[in-house]
Formats: structure tokens, C-alpha cells, sequence
């Protein structure tokens, strides 16, 4: 089955209900309540969306995002913010350890929270030698985007693990 | 009003416990909460939901009043959305209208599900009370905490990691040293021989230089030289011993070792091995041992010996001058104070060393079983570029490394060397200006002690370096010894001949908890009944399998086999009565008799030979060779998908197993072998319950009951004849794999026209 691979600025969207929009093509094909979702999440942010159906279904993929109507492209940025929650860290405020059992207390970009880490080793990759995804025991991601732009505390602190 | 003991998964704010209690300011109670971790807007924040046996009050500051009430009744549906690193508790008014109920982190969307779950089932005419006993189980896994501590426990009866292993590392690793305490004493006390031995020659320079040479005393020389020479034989002779004695205690230590964590890795569960590459727990079982092999011989010998010697070195300098002693103490603090410093610097860069040299390992682990992709896809050079890069990066790695370890040793040698040129500056002097109070061969001497002084320092100092690199090799060894291993063996019951009656109730299940494999799971298979599992690529009829087998045991709900919850049984009795034939049989580096026999240690040859009869494999194997006692290769390199997988089925044959699985079986073989293998499973099922996984529905033939699975969900469960006659997704299933059956045989026929 081949894919329906389009350009940004072949669809207009409108947003339903906060992850969900309808879509209309310039041909004036309409498809309602799909739900845009990232190929990459991790490593292709803006490219690749695929627009899925009630059922999950594909309908189409969006190649790039960059051609997109700069206000249809925010809509659906938005889209795809609200569905992929990834709080990104700008610092570490304190790391403790006890017996492989790691306790983070960070400031995001969406307030400070305090997560276990089980595994180090596993549940922290670097990305471009300078990016760093981070799972905690429940599953939910965080983003270094640049270690480097951290304190350095921060980054004395995370660095020897990665 | 709202109970002191209500079931809820944390404290909620007093806030939200305003509003909560305004709600149910009259006699209504709700009957468990919970409270989320995100606001509306996905920042960090609060919300939670109350519910009681015919509402849901939903608290937060989204909502305009800040709650939001919703009677049973008038929610049509009520689902959790999962989506990436957050979800939302939503749900569908009989009005057509969607809301938005709670936000939270996936800290929190197991409780939710159960939440979701409580209403619709109460909605579908549930009691009330059995799906409350369902949401208290689920807050009872997952409010699982460690009384002493507080942190969350792997499950409600497993020990905390975290206060388990609060010992230091030494201690930690005395268990493995304990059993060859008598010989490391032993050497120890040779130790002290050797070290003793080894602080007589210069005393004796002083006595040569002072006295026997200026007074040309030969017969005291004669003397002199052989007692030298006896010391210097026992020191050598007694330091031999203890080289071999040691070698042995240490071959000890790191092959009980190495035992006790393969043995551990043989009972971790599955969810360990889906996050943990093989190669990782290779370098930890080979290369971590015997870093901490060696680190514990350092400890409990070297050290000691060293402590000795330094001991021994400082009474006999201070005896000689205690003025040039304490002058040559000047460079102890700095270098004391060098080493912490050095500890510091050096052990973060052993972790990146580690954890640069486990992604070699993996890279090995990959490509070298799975040579032959490589080949067919012409990737060596590819290969190579990649396991140069992490070659080259664990060699920057180790470049840092040894600028940290090159310069430190060789600081601490200038700073020694600065404490020895002292000496000879104010020892010389000494000698000089007043030779009665201290003689050229005590200097000699002196200075020689000196020398001898400053290697346990050295040791002391350098010490920290494989302190931190036989830490950073704990940890990881550790990682494994302390994980929760999969449920206790040989704690559960026996049930004697197991007839076979399955039942699944509530089994809710996710590898992580981003997404749900299976949903509400409910289903009865009878004793001898034959079950096809079918259903689309990734719908969970394996994870199905997986959970019968209990590789996984955290899911929710209970599995019941003969009526007893299978969580309740023995394990090893337990998979012993389970009979699994895998869509890629897996073989061992073995003769092809042993490789059936492994199902049976110690089985007679004839119940090999009829089970590879009956698995319709003895005639393959009697035409080799070596028959059956061909020595397969790695993974049953040798033998065909379809042969392997007969040896497979014979495997199970002699397990006679009360219930047989088989996992997409003969998926990969082709028609003839198919038939082959079929007329071997038909053989093997007779009377025995059977699971049957098949994407090619013409094996399931002989099941009475079907099984399909879609998305996790069962979404039809019963006889071929009822679910055709139902003409849903089996019949669609059916319909399509007939058509292509049948174009499949046009264009053979065409072909072979």
C-alpha cells in the first residue's frame, strides 16, 4: 500500500479539540477529527506528521512543516504540543542516589517537578553530543535540549552519566 | 463528607480539598480519588477526581467553578487518552459533548484507568462493590511505597532496593570474600613474614657502612651475606606461597561471582532483558567480575600488607632519628590531599569509560550472531565505520582518563622525590656537623627506609584510582544481583496433573505505561479445548501468551489455571506443565539429543527417539550423519526453519506438558514442511488444552474455539462455526486469506502449466 505523502501547504486545518483537527484540502477534500501525530518524535520534530483517523487509521503524511501558512503551522504545532508533553529541563536543582535508585529535582519550562530515574544507564541518552532524552519510572520524557546550555552545576551534575 | 480514610493515591492540596468537601458536605461519601500531577495547561500542577457509586466530581482549576460533577448516568463513555508523557481523562456526555476531566503524567494513569474502568463497568450493571474490590487492588500495586524510606516499591511484597543495599561497597562484596577467609589470612600472616623480611636489609647496610667494612671485619661479612641471603629466600620462597595460595582464593571469589549473577540473570524477569541489551550484561558477567576481583585482593592483601610495612618502616625511622622521620612525613598530607582530589576527577570519567565500553559490547552482541544479515545486505563496511565510532569515542574516553592517571602518579613521585633529596640535604648535613649523633650508614640506611616508606603511601594515594573504577563495576554488577527477580520459585503451591482449564478475569496489561497492550481481558477455555489466537500484526495475542507464561507478572486483573491464580503457583512446577513451541525455535550449541532432551534432563533415549517420532523429526535425523548425536552450531546453525522447528515440537512432546502453546509455529516454513509440522502438532494436542497463535487461519483447523484480538481487546471469543455464522472481523479474516489462498493457487497453477 503506498503512502499519501503531501506538502504543507496542501491542507488547511482546524483544530477540534485540542489534539484532534479536521483537515481540507485544497481539492476540497474534507476529513474531520483526525489526530496529527510525529513520526521522530525524537529525532524529527517538524517533519513527518501523519494524520490518523478514529480508527488510528493513516490518512496521510505531511512532509515537511516548513511550507505550511505560518498560522496553519502554529495551529498545528499546538496540536502536536499538546500531545507530546516533553518538559524540557533548564536545570538540575538536586540529584540524589541510593542504591541505583536516582531522585531528580528539576526546574522545567513547565514548573518544577521531582522524578525517579531507576536506571541510569538506560533511561538517559544523548543525543548530537549535546541533547539528552531522559524516561523516568513512570515513562514520562524530559529534554535536555543542549547540556551544554545548562549551569554548570547542571552539567557537572548529568554529564559523567552520559 | 469526605472519609479520614478515603482510598486516594496522595494528599491532595487543601485547595482542592475545599472544594472536594463543599461537594460532599451531606451524608454522600466518595468512595476513592485521585489526585493528578498536571494542570490544564500540561504545566505542573494539581487536579483530582472524586468518585462515588453514582458520580464523578472532577477538581481543578480548568473548570469554571472550579469542579465539574458528572452523574454516572449521563456519561456515555469515559476513557483515558494516553498520549506522549502526559494523558487526559475524558469523558463523553450522554449529551454528545466531550470533557476534559483530569490531566496527569503517566505517574498517575493506571488509577485513572481504573477510574474509567469502575464507571463503565458500573454503568454496564456491575456492582458496585465487586469493581470497588477491582480499584482497591489497583491502588494497592500501585501505592506500593517502602515504610522506611518512602520511595515506590517494584511491587506491594518486593523488599526496597533502595534500603536493601544501603551497605558500603566493601561490605557488600564480604560475602564473597567470606568463604576464603582462612586462606587470606593465611596469606596475610605470610604477608607480615615477607614484609618483616623485607625490613631487614637496610638495616643491615647501616651495620656494614657504620661497622664491618671500616673495620674490615670479614668473618662478620661472611655472616652478614648469608643471613641476607636467608632473608632474602624466605622472603621470595614465603612470597611464592602466597602468590599461589592468593591466585586461588581470587579464581574463588570471582568464579562464585560470576556464578551468583548468571544464576541471578537466569530468573530476571523478561522486563529487565526488554531494557537491558545483552551486551551489557555480558561485560558486567566478564569484564566487571574481574574488575571487582581484583579490587577485593588489593583490599584485603595489599593493603594490609602495605599498612604493615608502613607501620613497621615509621617505628624503625623514628628509632633511628625521629627529626629526619617527621621531615620525611612533609609530603604525606599533600598527598593525601592530591588523592581525593584525583578520586573525584577520575571517577566520573570511569563511568563514561564503562558506559562507551558496554555500547561496544552491544555492538559485538548485534553483529556478530547476526553475521549473516550483515553479509546479505553488504553492510560490513557500515559496520565497521560504526564499531570504529565507538571505538574512537571510547578511546577519547580513555585518553582523558589516562591524562588524569599519568600526571597524578607522577606528581606524587616529584613530591616524594622532594621528601628524599630533604633528607639527603639535612641527613648530609647532620653527618657533617655532628657525626656522633648520626652516622653515614644510619643515613644510608635512613634514606633507604625512606624510600621503602613512600610505597604504601604511593599505594594509599593511588588507591582511590581503583576504588572509583571498581565502583563504577559495582554498581553495574549490582544492578543485577539487587534487581527484583521474577516471582518467588519454589514458594508458591503444587497442584499435581494440571487438566487444563484456563481462565483470564480483568487482565489489564502495558509494557510501560505510554500505552496499553490488553484491555480488559476476559475469557474461559476448557480442559482439552483447542483455542486459535488470531487477530492483526501487534493486536497483543502474544503478549496473551506472554502473561500465561507468566514472563510478565505485573499486569492487573487475575489468570487462573484449574481455578488456582497462577501468581499463587510454583513457577518452576508451573511453566514445567506448559508446553511452548516458538515461531523461531531457539537451539542450543549441542548435539540434537540433548537439544530434545533439555525439556527432560535425564530422559531415556527411546522417549527421545518416540518424541522425534511423533514430532515427525526422526527421519530427518536419521539420515544425518551423526544422527542424533550431530553437534548443532550456535542457535541451530545446520538445520532448517522447518527441522528446527520439529526438534522444537519433540522438545515438547517429551515435557508432556498439560497445556501446549504454540507461537505463530509454522509461520515461517513452507507448505510441505507446514504439513509436516501440522500432522506433528495434531499428534502432540490430542486431549491437551491448546493456545494456537496462527496468522495462516487454515492451521487452526481442528480448534473449537476461537479467540480475536484487535488493538488488546477481545473482540470475539467462540466456536469457527458461531463466529463465521457472526460474520465479523474472523469472517473477514477468513474471507481475505481465501481469496489470497486462492490466487495463490491460480497463479502455481498457471506456472506450472
Amino acid at each position: 500500500m503506498s503512502r499519501n505523502f503531501i506538502d504543507g501547504n496542501e491542507i488547511r486545518i482546524t483544530v477540534k479539540d485540542k489534539i484532534f483537527c479536521d483537515v481540507e484540502f485544497f481539492t476540497g477534500e474534507k476529513f474531520e477529527n483526525l489526530e496529527p501525530r510525529r513520526l521522530f518524535p525524537v529525532s524529527g520534530l517538524s517533519e513527518y506528521i501523519t494524520f490518523l483517523d478514529e480508527n488510528g487509521e493513516e490518512q496521510f503524511i505531511v512532509r515537511k512543516l516548513d511550507n505550511m501558512e505560518p498560522l496553519q503551522k502554529e495551529l498545528l504545532l499546538g496540536c502536536l504540543e499538546e500531545y507530546y508533553r516533553i518538559p524540557k529541563i533548564t536545570r538540575l536543582i538536586s540529584r540524589s542516589e541510593k542504591h541505583k535508585i536516582w531522585l531528580w529535582n528539576v526546574e522545567t519550562d513547565r514548573g518544577n517537578y521531582t522524578f525517579e530515574i531507576i536506571n541510569h544507564i538506560q533511561s538517559m541518552k544523548m543525543f548530537y553530543d549535546k541533547r539528552i532524552l531522559i524516561k523516568d519510572g513512570n515513562d514520562n520524557r524530559y529534554e535536555i535540549p543542549n547540556i551544554y546550555e545548562l549551569d554548570k552545576r547542571s552539567q557537572k551534575l548529568i554529564l559523567p552519566d552520559m | 463528607m469526605i472519609p479520614k480514610d478515603l482510598l486516594i493515591n496522595k494528599p491532595a492540596s487543601e485547595k482542592i480539598v475545599a472544594i472536594a468537601e463543599e461537594q460532599f458536605k451531606g451524608k454522600e461519601k466518595p468512595l476513592f480519588a485521585v489526585v493528578g500531577d498536571l494542570a490544564v495547561d500540561s504545566r505542573y500542577g494539581e487536579g483530582a477526581v472524586y468518585v462515588t457509586d453514582n458520580r464523578i466530581v472532577a477538581v481543578g482549576d480548568g473548570f469554571d467553578d472550579g469542579f465539574i460533577s458528572l452523574d454516572f448516568t449521563n456519561i456515555a463513555e469515559i476513557s483515558v487518552k494516553r498520549m506522549y508523557g502526559n494523558a487526559v481523562l475524558k469523558a463523553k456526555t450522554t449529551g454528545g459533548s466531550t470533557l476534559d476531566l483530569m490531566r496527569f503524567t503517566f505517574a498517575v494513569a493506571d488509577m485513572c484507568d481504573a477510574v474509567a474502568d469502575f464507571i463503565t463497568k458500573v454503568n454496564e450493571g456491575e456492582t458496585v462493590e465487586n469493581r470497588f474490590a477491582a480499584v482497591e487492588v489497583t491502588f494497592r500495586n500501585l501505592r506500593s511505597f517502602c515504610p522506611k524510606c518512602g520511595r515506590k516499591l517494584a511491587s506491594p511484597t518486593s523488599e526496597c532496593l533502595n534500603c536493601k543495599g544501603k551497605k558500603k561497597m566493601v561490605s557488600t562484596l564480604y560475602r564473597y570474600i567470606k568463604p576464603y577467609m582462612g586462606k587470606l589470612i593465611f596469606c596475610i600472616f605470610l604477608s607480615i613474614i615477607t614484609t618483616g623480611a623485607a625490613l631487614v636489609p637496610p638495616y643491615v647496610t647501616s651495620m656494614m657502612v657504620d661497622n664491618i667494612i671500616p673495620n674490615r671485619d670479614k668473618r662478620m661479612l661472611v655472616i652478614i651475606i648469608l643471613f641476607l641471603l636467608g632473608v632474602y629466600f624466605a622472603q621470595y620462597a614465603i612470597g611464592a606461597l602466597r602468590s599461589y595460595i592468593l591466585r586461588v582464593a581470587g579464581d574463588g571469589i570471582i568464579a562464585d561471582l560470576k556464578k551468583e549473577i548468571y544464576a541471578k540473570a537466569q530468573y530476571l524477569p523478561m522486563k529487565f532483558y526488554d531494557k537491558t541489551s545483552t551486551g551489557s550484561v555480558i561485560n558486567r558477567v566478564n569484564s566487571d567480575t574481574t574488575v571487582l576481583q581484583q579490587f577485593m585482593l588489593r583490599i584485603t592483601q595489599e593493603a594490609v600488607v602495605q599498612l604493615f610495612m608502613m607501620i613497621g618502616i615509621i617505628i624503625i625511622m623514628l628509632s633511628m632519628n625521629w627529626r629526619l622521620t617527621l621531615l620525611s612525613l612533609i609530603p604525606v598530607p599533600v598527598v593525601v590531599v592530591c588523592s581525593r582530589f584525583f578520586g573525584k576527577k577520575i571517577g566520573p570519567l570511569y563511568r563514561r569509560i564503562w558506559r562507551r565500553g558496554v555500547a561496544i559490547s552491544s555492538i559485538l552482541a548485534d553483529t556478530i550472531p547476526g553475521i549473516r544479515i550483515v553479509k546479505s545486505f553488504s553492510k560490513e563496511e557500515k559496520t565497521i565505520k560504526k564499531f570504529s565510532y565507538h571505538i574512537d569515542d571510547w578511546m577519547a574516553e580513555d585518553k582523558k582518563v589516562a591524562k588524569v592517571a599519568a600526571i597524578f602518579p607522577a606528581a606524587i613521585t616529584f613530591l616524594i622525590t622532594c621528601g628524599s633529596v630533604i633528607i639527603w640535604f639535612v641527613g648530609g648535613k647532620m653527618v657533617i656537623d655532628t657525626p656522633d649523633k648520626l652516622s653515614l650508614g644510619v643515613l644510608v640506611s635512613f634514606i633507604s627506609y625512606t624510600s621503602m616508606f613512600y610505597t604504601p603511601v604511593n599505594f594509599f594515594a593511588n588507591l582511590s584510582d581503583s576504588y572509583q573504577n571498581a565502583l563504577a563495576s559495582t554498581e553495574k554488577v549490582m544492578d543485577i544481583i539487587n534487581a527484583e527477580p521474577e516471582h518467588d520459585f519454589g514458594k508458591g503451591s503444587e497442584m499435581g496433573v494440571m487438566q487444563g482449564r484456563i481462565e483470564f478475569r480483568n487482565v489489564n496489561f502495558s509494557f510501560d505505561r505510554s500505552k496499553k497492550v490488553l484491555n480488559d481481558i476476559n475469557f474461559v477455555i476448557e480442559p482439552g479445548d483447542v483455542v486459535g489466537i488470531v487477530g492483526t500484526t501487534g493486536s497483543g495475542k502474544s503478549t496473551l501468551i506472554n502473561l500465561l507464561m507468566r514472563f510478565y507478572d505485573d499486569y492487573e486483573g487475575e489468570i487462573f489455571v484449574d481455578g488456582v491464580n497462577i501468581r499463587d503457583i510454583d513457577m518452576s512446577y508451573y511453566r514445567s506443565q506448559i508446553g511452548y513451541v516458538q515461531q523461531e525455535p531457539m537451539m542450543f550449541r549441542d548435539t540434537i539429543f540433548n537439544n530434545i532432551a533439555y525439556s527432560l534432563p535425564g530422559a531415556h533415549p527411546e522417549q527421545v527417539l518416540n518424541a522425534a517420532d511423533i514430532a515427525n523429526a526422526h527421519g530427518f535425523i536419521s539420515r544425518l550423519p551423526d544422527a542424533y548425536d550431530t553437534m548443532l552450531g550456535e542457535r541451530g546453525v545446520g538445520l532448517s526453519g522447518g527441522e528446527k522447528q520439529r526438534l522444537s515440537i519433540a522438545r515438547a512432546v517429551l515435557k508432556n506438558p498439560g497445556i501446549l502453546i504454540f507461537d505463530e509455529a509454522t509461520s515461517a516454513v513452507d507448505s510441505e514442511t507446514e504439513k509436516l509440522i501440522q500432522d506433528a502438532i495434531n499428534r502432540l494436542i490430542r486431549g491437551r488444552t491448546t493456545l494456537m497463535i496462527a496468522h495462516r487461519l487454515s492451521t487452526l483447523r481442528k480448534a473449537n474455539k476461537i479467540i480475536v484480538v484487535d488493538k488488546g481487546n477481545i473482540i470475539e471469543f467462540g466456536s469457527p462455526e458461531k463466529l463465521m455464522a457472526l460474520k465479523g472481523k474472523y469472517y473477514k479474516l477468513i474471507q481475505i486469506q481465501s481469496m489470497s489462498e486462492q490466487v495463490a493457487a491460480e497463479k502455481a497453477a498457471e506456472n506450472f502449466e
